[in-house]
Parts: structure tokens; sequence; C-alpha cells
């Protein structure tokens, strides 16, 4: 019996849709600096620990969406991100509880762990496209939460590890460590900015919108590709070593499938053609939880009926939101004049 | 209860207070933190319906009188998706934003580990459930934190006792789910099994799965004459005792934790006869009637989990706990009268007895009187009452 | 132990009968996608709703089993075209939107479910309580029924989609669904019917799971993770794919399972996904593309 669909794999419909202009590009960059701003300056004013601690929330979100968008400029939708979180987060507590190796060391160790589980993985991973690299990696994703269940001596399996020290006594506060992750944020995002708007970028682009046209005219496609990845990852396990120095407790279900598709829920509700998108998704997916925490039944059922209110009347995104302003705007203008 | 309800209950009662002059009604904010979302909902429930009974048995009668104020009790619950990072965030905001000084729960070790972590820096007291040893024997030495459930460090040995005098058992099976909880109870439940003379085999399952039978089939294959449902969850509970009479097995099931005694009969129906369990609580006391009957007139005729009555217990004890140490402000002084409280019958469990000291370094574990029942006819019939050492 | 017939044919009752439900819920996800290009995050939902709506005609209203399980496709299906309209029809060929749209439909319900309905796990009384023995093999008499009925709703699919006009449009729309538009084939109709067969089929799959195990708000999370597997093992879009990746992922959890116990079998499956990924991506009876 004929299967009810042939599709191509590489059709525009499964693939995001295409990057703008130069103009867009300093709009961008005036969007991430006020974003920046804000970041910045709020918890200070609010000057409550929880605020910090919701901040320093929305910096790990940021790092892990944002890195994610790198991934997913390529044309490719990644539902493991989390778990590469995971791997630098235990990466970065073994390396120093048991090898007593400093902050920084654990840092390191959980940026390189990440990033060469990245490069050994990609080249084989990512030659799949479209709906296929969404279920390799959602089960990828779901292998390496059973191997951090399981493998106990490292781990600590399903319990986790506790006591994981502070990167330096002065950060246990969380004022202080708020600095230490907005810097960490602010770089991450200037990185993948200039990722993304230098000749690579390009490449990038050229590769969503048509991989075959891309190699045809010279673009190395699967080296991009990978070298996206493993970037993307780099700044995962970089956010998991935060992480695990942040909240001094990590266990499984915090790198699970859950977690890395809320990462793609903020690519996707904020908008997945520019860089300021995953960061308003970063800021949503944080924010609004907390905001509805009083409605103690009913929290998850609004926030569920907000993606699909979001989704279904802003398909690119909360980023467009800017365009279909303006083109109200333009419309009302047309009927006074 | 919605947010809005109980601000405008508190209202209501606030208003009422403040129109008699001599009585002054101050609000105190008790924290409480569980699984209202995932996989453990149900207990998330639990913790929120028995605190819930207990806030509104005091409120009722007048309100906690505390020195020479009394304080009308308002209950401040989030979410903490049980998981490890969901329970910091719920700490955070409970102790931060809302400044509670107790706070009621979590359950399930990853939560309560991050919890305490946020908790007893800040001098919170911590009363919670929770698997893992490290909750009672850690760096802080427990000292802002109790637990008011028994593990089975606590149970097992007595109950070991009765099952190897009352139930001739050879080779029992097990199975866990591949978590935190299966892999905290599992390796103490074969020891014990040993040192009792009785082999074990052991199988882990992924979470979420409801099919147990091929599991089940290869405990039988490995020649086991009992079958032990431990602490798996009520619902996965129900269908192991359902599934494993279903494919043939005509030996003695029974539940070395748990406990899920009601679900387990509502799931299995006629293949839950003769099903033996540990119980937390007789239902059919005198004591406990009140309280059944309370939880059926809010919250509906379903079926109560067990921890409910539970938290009820730890929430009352906290209140007692605040009432003697006359202070809503100095935790230390309440955390002392916690520990001082041996004796006190919040009405559902018996008086109050501390132990732990030889576990964990720390008398911060409740005893409590325990139950070895026997489903007979579809309902649980006590067969012994047990004490923990 | 495979020489055990006994241990065998406990193997194959139980590999068959967990199958038998993943296919069900495994068509009308890939259905969805198939036709309207939607990953319908919220298909354990349909599931659960035809769970609990047998519990009530069955246990609560008592009506006699076949009436209740011919019912419950209808009971579900048919008002869900009102979130048709509301959700899904927002999202038709738009991957992305829907997988995020669709989840958060699906969180709406289940904790719309859970206000309702509590949190503990109903149990829906047995319709036949005894077991068979033939040769020294025991099957619980239920796990039959539950065989033989998916077999029909397997049937009346094919019919449908091979042997009927509608059948006809709707593969005709997988195709290519503007073409199909100008060949007079009304879409929106087309979508519609597909939309109550594949909600259909996930609820009575949701009643056949639920009186095998138990009822509750939370029980789509586990049928749709499965639908997901098996839809990728049998390739996206493919109905007999699904057919047999259902078959296959059913085997292999209950062989491996019995033979290794659990772990294996959670690695081994994933595993075997992986590799076909990697080697075989439009699955076994998908189309390469």
């Amino acid at each position: 019996m004929a299967s009810i669909a042939g599709t191509d794999m590489t059709s525009n419909a499964e693939a995001p849709p295409v990057v703008g202009s130069a103009r867009g590009s300093r709009g961008t960059l005036i969007a991430l600096s006020a974003v920046a701003l804000i970041l910045a300056v709020v918890p200070y004013v609010i000057d409550e620990r929880f605020g910090y601690h919701i901040a320093i929330m929305v910096c790990f979100a940021a790092i892990g969406a944002s890195s994610l968008h790198l991934i997913i400029r390529t044309g490719h939708v990644s539902l493991c991100h989390s778990a590469f979180v995971g791997v630098g987060a235990y990466a970065s507590a073994n390396a120093v509880m048991k090898l007593n190796l400093p902050f920084v060391g654990g840092l390191l160790a959980g940026t390189l762990a990440s990033a060469s589980l990245a490069l050994v993985i990609g080249p084989i991973i990512l030659r799949l496209t479209g709906k296929y690299f969404v279920l390799i990696t959602f089960l990828l994703g779901e292998i390496l939460r059973m191997v951090f269940v399981d493998w106990i001596a490292v781990t600590g399996g399903a319990n986790g590890m506790t006591g994981i020290p502070a990167p330096a006594p002065a950060f246990a506060d969380p004022k202080a460590f708020y600095i230490l992750a907005l810097a960490a944020a602010i770089f991450c995002i200037a990185v993948c900015a200039r990722i993304l708007s230098s000749e690579i970028g390009r490449f990038v682009n050229a590769i969503r919108e048509s991989e075959q046209l891309a190699e045809c005219v010279g673009v190395p496609v699967i080296r991009t590709k990978i070298m996206m990845f493993v970037i993307a990852c780099a700044f995962a396990g970089f956010a998991g070593s935060l992480l695990a120095h942040y909240g001094r407790y990590i266990s499984p279900p915090n790198f699970g499938p859950i977690e890395s598709l809320n990462l793609v829920i903020m690519n996707v509700i904020g908008g997945m053609n520019t860089l300021i998108g995953p960061l308003i998704g970063a800021f949503f997916l944080v924010l609004v939880p907390e905001l509805l925490r009083g409605y103690v039944q009913l929290q998850h059922v609004i926030f569920g009926i907000m993606l699909i209110v979001v989704m279904a009347f802003m398909p690119g995104g909360m980023a467009g939101l800017g365009d279909i302003l303006a083109s109200l705007t333009r419309r009302f203008g047309k009927r006074a004049s | 209860m919605t947010s809005f309800k109980m601000k405008a209950t508190l209202a209501a009662l606030l208003l009422a207070g403040s129109m008699v002059p001599a009585v002054s009604a101050e609000t105190l904010k008790i924290g409480a933190i569980g699984s209202l979302s995932g996989g453990g909902t149900a207990w998330g429930l639990a913790i929120k319906r028995g605190a819930e009974l207990a806030v509104d048995e005091v409120n009722k009668a007048g309100g906690l009188k505390v020195g020479d104020k009394t304080y009308n009790i308002e209950l401040v619950m989030y979410d903490d998706q049980y998981t490890g990072q969901g329970g910091k965030t719920a700490a955070e905001r409970v102790v931060f934003q809302d400044k509670v000084k107790f706070v009621v729960g979590p359950i399930g070790s990853n939560p309560v580990l991050s919890t305490m972590e946020v908790t007893t820096p800040q001098k919170v007291l911590l009363m919670s459930n929770g698997y893992t040893p490290k909750i009672l024997q850690n760096d802080h030495k427990a000292s802002y934190n109790f637990r008011f459930t028994l593990t089975n460090i606590e149970f097992a040995p007595s109950m070991m006792k009765w099952v190897k005098d009352n139930l001739k058992l050879k080779k029992v099976g097990i199975l866990v789910p591949n978590d935190a909880i299966g892999q905290s109870v599992a390796p103490p439940l074969v020891k014990l099994y040993k040192e009792s003379g009785i082999e074990t085999v052991v199988d882990y399952y992924e979470r979420g799965s409801k099919e147990f039978s091929p599991l089940i089939t290869r405990l039988m294959a490995a020649g086991i004459d009992g079958f032990d449902i431990n602490f798996n969850a009520p619902g996965e509970a129900g269908l192991m005792v359902k599934q494993a009479r279903q494919i043939g097995f005509d030996k003695t099931i029974l539940q070395m934790g748990g406990p899920s005694v009601p679900e387990i009969i509502e799931v299995a129906g006629k293949q839950a006869e003769g099903f033996i369990s540990y119980e937390m609580v007789d239902f059919d006391a005198p004591a406990v009637v009140p309280f059944v009957k309370a939880y059926a007139a809010k919250y509906g005729a379903g079926i109560m989990n067990s921890q409910t009555p539970a938290f009820y217990n730890t929430t009352k004890i906290l209140f007692e706990a605040i009432r003697r140490a006359g202070t809503v402000e100095d935790t230390t002084k309440v955390r002392d009268a916690v520990e001082g409280i041996a004796g006190y019958d919040a009405g559902i469990y018996g008086p109050v007895r501390w132990t732990g000291m030889a576990n964990y370094g720390v008398n911060h574990q409740l005893a409590l009187p325990f139950y070895v029942v026997e489903v007979k006819n579809g309902k649980p019939v006590n067969r012994a009452t047990l004490q923990v050492d | 132990m495979l020489s055990n017939p006994v241990v065998l044919g406990q193997i194959v009752v139980n590999g068959l009968s967990l199958s038998s439900i993943y296919i069900l819920v495994a068509l009308g996800f890939t259905l969805l996608f198939g036709i309207m290009r939607v990953v319908n995050f919220a298909h354990g939902e349909f599931a659960m709703l035809g769970g609990f709506s047998l519990y009530y005609l069955y246990a609560v209203f008592k009506l006699p089993w076949l009436l209740a399980i011919a019912l419950v496709p209808f009971l579900v299906a048919l008002p869900a075209l009102l979130l048709e309209w509301l959700v899904f029809r927002w999202f038709y060929q738009k991957m992305f939107q829907s997988m995020i749209g669709l989840l958060g439909l699906n969180m709406a319900m289940i904790y719309t479910g859970l206000i309702v309905w509590d949190a503990f796990e109903r149990n829906i009384p047995a319709a036949f309580d005894g077991i068979v023995r033939f040769g020294g093999v025991i099957a619980p008499i239920d796990r039959l029924v539950t065989i033989g009925i998916s077999l029909l709703a397997l049937a009346g699919f094919y019919f449908l989609m091979v042997h009927t006009r509608w059948g006809l449009a709707m593969r005709a729309a997988a195709q290519d669904v503007d073409i199909a538009a100008t060949q007079g084939i009304d879409t929106r109709r087309i979508y519609k019917l597909a939309f109550v067969v594949a909600i259909g089929l996930a609820a009575l799959a949701g009643a056949l799971y639920g009186q095998i195990y138990a009822v509750s708000p939370f029980m789509g999370e586990r049928p749709l993770f499965v639908a997901f597997v098996v839809v990728i093992l049998g390739g996206m879009g493919s109905v007999s794919g699904a057919a047999l990746g259902g078959v296959l992922l059913g085997f292999t959890e209950s062989l491996l399972g019995t033979l290794y116990g659990g772990s294996v079998a959670a690695y081994a499956s994933f595993g075997v996904v992986v590799l076909l990924l990697i080697f075989r991506p439009w699955g076994l009876l998908g189309k390469p593309e």
C-alpha cells in the first residue's frame, strides 16, 4: 500500500525561513544591546534575591537558546541540546570535585567535553536533515539521559551529585554570581552574533536556503554544519558548568527531553530568523511561568493556551511582532491619508 | 484552593477579625513545595491537601495562638515539577520572595536535596519526605530539616522479620524504576533480604512503562516464590499485581514499601486478593475516620493518596511546635521545640517519637507505628502492628 | 529460555497486544502528519479522552462493553472537531509551528483533565475476566480482545484508504495538497475527515490501553512517546510502516525484556531506531526522498 506522503526532505516548507539584510543585522545589534541593558539593570533595581535567581535563570536560558540558534540557522532543529548542557555540567562537577581542579578547570572541562562529543557525533547525524534530524536528536537525548542515570560512578546516578562547590566563596551569593552569569551570557551572545554576521554566517544562510545549491557554488556544507554544531554544543557545555556551580546540585531530570524541548520552544516562539528571537523566547519561557505561579491549578493550562495563541497568530515568532506592528501602522496610515 | 479564593477568604477573616478590637489577627505564611505537574503530581497534591486540611482546622478554630498573638494561616504552595531545578526555583521564591520561615514538603529526593540547599543556610525549617539517606545524613547535619515519613531503613528491618517468620519465601523477585527512588531502594532491600536468608532477583524498568509482563515472566522463569512491589508508584504497583496474576503467577505478592493499598485494590480488583503490604495508616481507626470524612467533603470521593495523612500530621506537628516555642520568627527555637515534641499526638499516628541517631547521626526522623495488612475480600485487613526499632 | 514453549507463547501474546495498541496510536499520528503536515504533540491526550470515555460509558453508565467501545471513537472525535476549528487549523502545513502550538494544547488538556478528574488512576472493570490456556501458553482474554479489535480497526482503516473515494482524496492531498485542490478536492473537508479518523483511532487506542492498564489524566504521555518512536521506525507518513514499526517495537520490548531485562530492552530499542535513522532514515517502508 502506498505511503500517505512523499515529501521533499529539503523542502522549504520545513526549513525555517530566511534572514534579512544588512539593515536587519544593525537592527538586531540595537535590539541585542537593549536586551543586555535590561538584563544588566533590572535585577539591581529590584534588589530582591529571588529577582537575581530569575535573572540568572534567564541568562542560562539565553545561552542555551542562542547556541541552539546556531544549529537552527543551518536548518537543523536539535532536540538534545539540554543533554549537551548535562554533559558539560557533569564533566565540570567531576573535574572540580574528583580531580580537584579550580572552577576555571571545570568550566574548561565542561566546554571541551560537550564540544568533543559533538565533534564525534556531529559528522554522523548531520547528514540527516529536516524531520529525521529532529528525531535522531530526540533519541540521542534519551540515550544520554539514560547514561546519566545509569553511570552511577561518574554521575551519581538518578540521585545526582550534591555539594558541588561555588566558583569561589564569594560567588555563593546570587548577587555576585549574577555578574558572572551575565558576563557569560553577553560573551556567548556576542560570539554567536559575530559568527552569524561573518563569512561563515553567509555560508550558514546559503545552506539553509538551499543545501544543494550552496554545495554547487562551493560552500563547504558539511564542514560548516559540523563547526556550528560543535560551537553550539561547546556553549551548551559552558552553560552546563555554570549551572552546576550555581545550583550546587545536578540530576538527570534537569537535562532531559523536556528541557531540550524548552530550548526549541524559545527559538520557535521568539523567532528563528534572528538572534533576538531566542532571547525573547528565553525571557518568555522563564518569566511567564513565574508570573503564573499564583494560579496554582491553572498555571499550566494558561501557559499551554498562551503557546497556542502565540504560535497561531505569530507564526514567525515574537521577534516578528515588530514587522506585524509595522505593517499594521502602514495600513492605518494609508487609510488615514 | 486558588490563590484568589484564599486571598478572599483571608480578607474576609481579617475584616471580621478587625471588628473585634481586643484580638489581633495577623497572617502567618507557611510555605509548601510539591509536584503539581509531571510524574509526581499525585504526591504533590497529597502535600497540598494534607497541609490544607491542617490549616483549615486551625483557622476554623480561630487561628494559631502563639504567645499573645493569634495568627491566621495562609498556605503558599509552589510546583517543583519533581525535579531538582524545579525544587530550587520554588524554594528560592518561597524563601526570598514570600519570606516564609517554614516549609512543608517536598516529596522526592531530588527536589528535597535542592530545596534543602536553599532553606538550611537561611535557617528555614524544612519538614519533608524524600528517600535518600542524604536528606538526614549530610554536611548540614540536617540542622534545619526533619523527615516525616518512613523509608525502608526505618521499617524494613521489623517488617522483614515478620515476613521471615510468617511467609515462607526462598527467592523474591523485585521490580524497580530506573530512577532516583529505584536506585536508592534496591540495594538496601536486597541486602536486607540476604540477611534474612532470602535470595533476590532484581530488574529495572524505564519509568513511564506500564507493561510489566515481559519482566515478570523473566522473574518467574528465575523461579521466584515471592514478588515484592516495594516502592513503585501506586499506579504501577497496581498494574504489577494485576499483570502478575494474569500471567499465572499464583504465589505470594507483597509490598515492602509504598504504601498504595487502596490504589492497588482499585486497579487490580479481584486480583488483589491475598496481597500483603506495608501500610502507614489504619483507615478504620476511630481517630482516622473524621480525617477521611473531611477529605471526602473537600476533595470528593476519589482515592486518597497515603501521603495526605502524613502531611496533615507534619503540618499539625509544625503548628504545635510553633505554639510551644512561642515565636514565629525564631526558627531555632521552633526547631528545638520540634526536637522536644516527643509524646505529642496530632491525631492520626499516635504520639511522636524521634529516631535516626544510629543511622544518620541525628534524631530528625519521625518514628511512626506501621502495619502489615492483607487484602481480604477487597479490603485491607490488619495482620500486625509494628514499630520502628 | 527460548526453547520453552510456554515462555515463547507468553512473549508472543504480550508482544502482539502491546503492538496492536501502539499501531493504532501511530496510525493516527502519521495520518495527521502525512496529510496536514502537523506534528500532533497532543495526540496522547485524545487517547486519554478515549480512556475516560470508556470509563464513563462502561464503568459508570454500565453500557455493554462492545457497544461502549464502538461509541468511544465517535464520542471523542466528533466533539474534537471543535478543537480542530479552534486550534489545529492554524497549523496545517506548518510543521514547526504545529509542534509548539500542539504542545501547548497538550499541556492545556492534561492539566484541565487533572482539575476535572484528579490525579489518581481509575480502573475500568474487566470486561473479559478469564484466561485461555492452549498448549501451556497462558493468554488473558482481554489481551486477545484488544488484538482483535485493533485488527478490525486496522482493516477498516485500510478499506477506507484504499477502496473508497475519500481515501483516494486523502492520499492525493498527502501527495500534494495544492494539486489535489486543483483537481477539485475540497481540502478543508478532507482535513476534517482525516482529523476525525486520526482522533478516532487515538481514542480507540486509549480506551483499549485504559482497559488493560488504568485511566488517568497522565495516561496519554506514554502512548505519544511510543507513537513517535514507531513512526520513526516505520517511516513518517507510511501506514504500513507504522504497522510494521508497531509490531517490531512491541516484540522487541517484549522479547528483550523477557530475555535480558528492562535496561537492555530500553537501550536496544533506541539503538535500533538510531541505527535505522542513520542508515535508512526513511524508515523500513517509507520511500527515500
